[in-house]
């Protein structure tokens, strides 16, 4: 390879790692941290309608 | 101290609603911005070439630096962690003024967002760090005044989770936020303050051309999207928890 050619892109293949890291490191904790909170919704959800309906049930009795 | 109307935390608001299109549009804005980021803004110069070369019809006389494509990234989440600081003590300042405890949700769910963006600047300036600088951490002005902030907002997770009392954790915990937002401005001047510090400075650096600015306002404002989503989506989710936890008080009683 042309050395000029080299010494131009002599830096680019070296930080592919650091770069793909840095992404795939903020998208991947952001999907996470999403799904974590989606579930914890969920079942706060869930929670939430039980008790609706318990108070209900009790305040008919 | 005010007497507080309702008993049983109300949860459900209609900005709720906008988490769901805030982070959709988040993640389309940030992918579309990181697409930008490689195929639309041109690469940034490094050395000097011994001689220039003809690459594409572009004459280049400066070594391609890949690495700088961590920046699209690192100063959005940065800018971000800055402003979910910001409302963290906003709320933490209501709490003090009003006791309302919704506030201090708010305050709390601030300043997890933060944490998280917190988190992210770090980690993506140190993958840029230990390739451009060699080392994974040196003591530099803005990497010292970032990391005492990160320190400060652990710091608040940890006392929150040490005092048992609602009142004097909310009251505490609006304290250290408030601390927490003192740091921003010193992390965001230090650079000036200290002309030698080795951390690159956008205006130092000569400013952005228009396709490098493009590109970072389009993932600012994912970001900030992704922000805001995050923070109405744990905000609902705390919300419903402590509704919760009332209705099982008050069936107790």
């Amino acid at each position: 390879m042309n050395p000029i050619l080299t010494d131009i892109y002599s830096t680019v293949i070296p930080s592919a790692p650091f770069i793909i890291a840095a992404y795939a490191i903020v998208w991947v904790v952001l999907l996470v941290y999403v799904v974590m909170v989606v579930r914890g919704l969920k079942k706060t959800e869930a929670q939430m309608a039980l008790l609706e309906e318990a108070i209900a049930k009790k305040s008919r009795d | 101290m005010a007497q507080r109307k309702v008993n049983v935390p109300e949860a459900g608001q209609w900005p709720d609603k906008l988490a769901v299109p805030a982070l959709a549009a988040g993640a389309a804005l940030t992918t579309a911005g990181f697409l930008m980021a490689f195929l639309f803004a041109a690469p940034v110069n490094g050395a000097a070439l011994d001689a220039p070369e003809l690459v594409g019809g572009v004459m280049v006389s400066h070594q391609q630096l890949l690495s700088q494509k961590i920046f699209y990234f690192h100063m959005p989440v940065a800018i971000v962690s800055f402003i979910a600081l910001a409302f963290g003590a906003y709320y933490g300042v209501r709490f003090l003024t009003t006791r309302e405890q919704r506030f201090d949700t708010c305050s709390r769910v601030a300043m997890e967002i933060a944490l998280l963006f917190v988190v992210f600047t770090m980690i993506t300036g140190d993958l840029w760090t230990r390739f451009e600088w060699g080392v994974w951490w040196t003591w530099e002005p803005r990497l010292t005044t970032y990391l005492i902030l990160m320190l400060i907002v652990i710091a608040y997770f940890v006392m929150r989770n040490a005092v048992d009392d609602p009142e004097r954790r909310a009251t505490y915990a609006s304290v250290i936020s408030v601390i927490a937002l003192v740091d921003v401005p010193i992390c965001f001047m230090i650079t000036r303050l200290i002309p030698s510090s080795v951390h690159p400075v956008i205006t130092r650096e000569g400013g952005m051309a228009p396709d490098m600015a493009a590109t970072v306002v389009v993932i600012m404002l994912g970001m900030m999207l992704v922000g805001y989503g995050l923070y109405r989506l744990r905000f609902r989710e705390a919300r419903l928890a402590e509704r919760v936890q009332a209705l099982k008080e008050q069936m107790e009683d």
